[in-house]
């Protein structure tokens, strides 16, 4: 076969999934949240509520630091939140979507980009929305919006490899799933949301950067306000954890395909 | 344009052994053809609709499709009960690349639902429900329509309709009603104990499926 026909077979297949995951995303929109449009809102007010909740906490509690709490802890968490959702949705997603496989076209990472895209929008318009409040109250701006740009797409891939392997864990074993909400709970204070990898001890720092999401958050901090503190991190390290998780997970989904049982 | 069995052995993992569904299977299928496959309960009937959907691989073998093939009708495939009729349906026009507003015209011509087509899916009778999926499979136009058995259309106007919109394209049929069958199919297999056998003759495979 002679290249041009393999890229015209190869185009083909990428407008076929281009189609199938739009479809997809408009399904899951529309069952998300019913006959309601408040649930479209419900979308982007569910992380705004928590980063703006968890951001003005540390506004009345904390000392004055160099960099304002409030920006300090709500865009964090606007970042831990794409984590959160994608992961704690992730167990869910094959028992809850199989009866889609009857098409034969419908793949199980189809099923997962689907949801990861929403996913990856509604934190994104969050994060412009709270970034521009931020500008309007007090007129500070990002040093760099790309980094936190970058920040956040590290986040979703490092989430979406990491929630491939999980769900083909949880429906080999049903408990897998539950442990999962532990799990995204006791990461949440060693994740890299609530400190800087600079005012940790040098011990402390080396167990820290094990940890991917540290490194992510040390970027987003950096793309804040990079000029007024020491960013540290290896983007090569965050790259090899996607790398590694997709190549798991995407195995791991095959063999799931295999094992589920269509009624 | 055609469906091919090419020795395909199929098998599935039981508490002790292994619970062979075909063994060795032969066979061809063209396009425009009308065939019923016919089993009795627990003989692998809806093992073999998945594979013919394309959605279960063999075990070994080969099957080569060069037809399109719908979704086993019967089943709900994905169906989401929160949604519309008319949701449900631009949803599978948009998956198979079909002409949205076209679907949903052909969809409310055909299902007699009415002011039903605009309720969510959990509102409707069990029999809405299948004239619904049976609508959106017609109207997304395959050259084969695959059905699992409980085609529970009877001789209704919408079944008739059903049948007469059938006639068209072809059909293979999985049943365990020889009735069935005969009314709608030209040639007939008979799945029994792991031996899928095709016969061109729709008698003598019904004569046969009876002395089982």
């Amino acid at each position: 076969m002679n290249l041009r026909a393999e890229l015209a077979i190869i185009g083909r297949g990428a407008r076929m999934q281009q189609r199938v995951i739009g479809a997809l995303i408009i399904r899951e929109l529309g069952g998300r949240f019913g006959r309601y449009y408040f649930g479209y809102v419900w979308l982007f007010i569910e992380p705004m509520l928590l980063g703006a909740a968890i951001g003005l906490l540390h506004y009345w509690r904390d000392r004055p630091t160099a960099f304002g709490p409030f920006e300090f802890f709500a865009i964090g968490y606007i970042l831990f939140f794409v984590f959160r959702g994608i992961l704690n949705r992730a167990p869910s997603a094959i028992p809850g979507n199989q009866a889609l496989l009857y098409h034969r076209h419908v793949t199980l990472p189809d099923i997962f980009f689907a949801r990861h895209i929403i996913e990856c929008i509604a934190c994104a318009g969050v994060l412009i929305l709270m970034l521009f409040g931020l500008y309007v109250v007090d007129g500070s701006i990002p040093e760099s919006p790309i980094k936190i740009a970058a920040a956040m797409a590290l986040m979703a891939l490092l989430s979406q490899g990491l929630a491939f392997l999980w769900a083909s864990m949880s429906y080999a074993v049903d408990v897998a799933g539950r442990f999962l909400q532990a799990i995204t709970f006791l990461i949440l204070p060693i994740g890299g949301l609530f400190f800087l990898v600079e005012w940790l001890p040098v011990w402390a720092q080396e167990i820290m950067l094990w940890i991917p999401t540290v490194h992510i958050f040390e970027l987003l901090r950096d793309g804040q306000f990079g000029s007024r503190f020491r960013a540290i991190y290896d983007l090569y390290y965050v790259a090899g954890w996607i790398v590694v998780t997709h190549l798991l997970g995407l195995a791991a989904l095959r063999i799931t395909r295999q094992r589920i049982g269509l009624e | 344009m055609s469906l091919e069995l090419i020795n395909v052995y199929k098998s599935y993992p039981m508490i002790s052994g292994r619970k062979v569904v075909l063994s060795g299977a032969n066979g061809h299928i063209s396009r425009g053809e009308k065939i019923g496959i016919l089993g009795r309960n627990g003989s692998g009937k809806s093992t073999l609709v998945r594979m013919f959907a394309g959605v279960e691989a063999p075990t070994k073998g080969r099957i080569k499709c060069s037809m399109s093939i719908s979704w086993p009708i019967g089943v709900s495939a994905g169906v989401k009960p929160t949604l519309t009729g008319e949701e449900n349906a631009r949803f599978i026009a948009r998956l198979y690349g079909r002409n949205e507003k076209r679907t949903v015209e052909f969809v409310e011509s055909f299902a007699e639902l009415e002011e039903y087509l605009r309720m969510p899916i959990m509102t409707y009778s069990s029999g809405m429900r299948s004239r619904l999926s049976l609508s959106i499979s017609l109207a997304v136009d395959f050259d084969c329509y695959l059905v699992d058995e409980a085609l529970a259309v009877g001789d209704t106007r919408f079944g008739r309709a059903f049948a007469e919109r059938i006639e068209r394209s072809g059909l293979i049929l999985v049943s365990h009603s020889p009735a069935l069958v005969r009314r709608l199919c030209t040639r007939a297999a008979v799945l029994d104990q792991g031996n899928l056998t095709f016969y061109d003759d729709l008698d003598e495979a019904l004569a046969t499926y009876n002395a089982l």
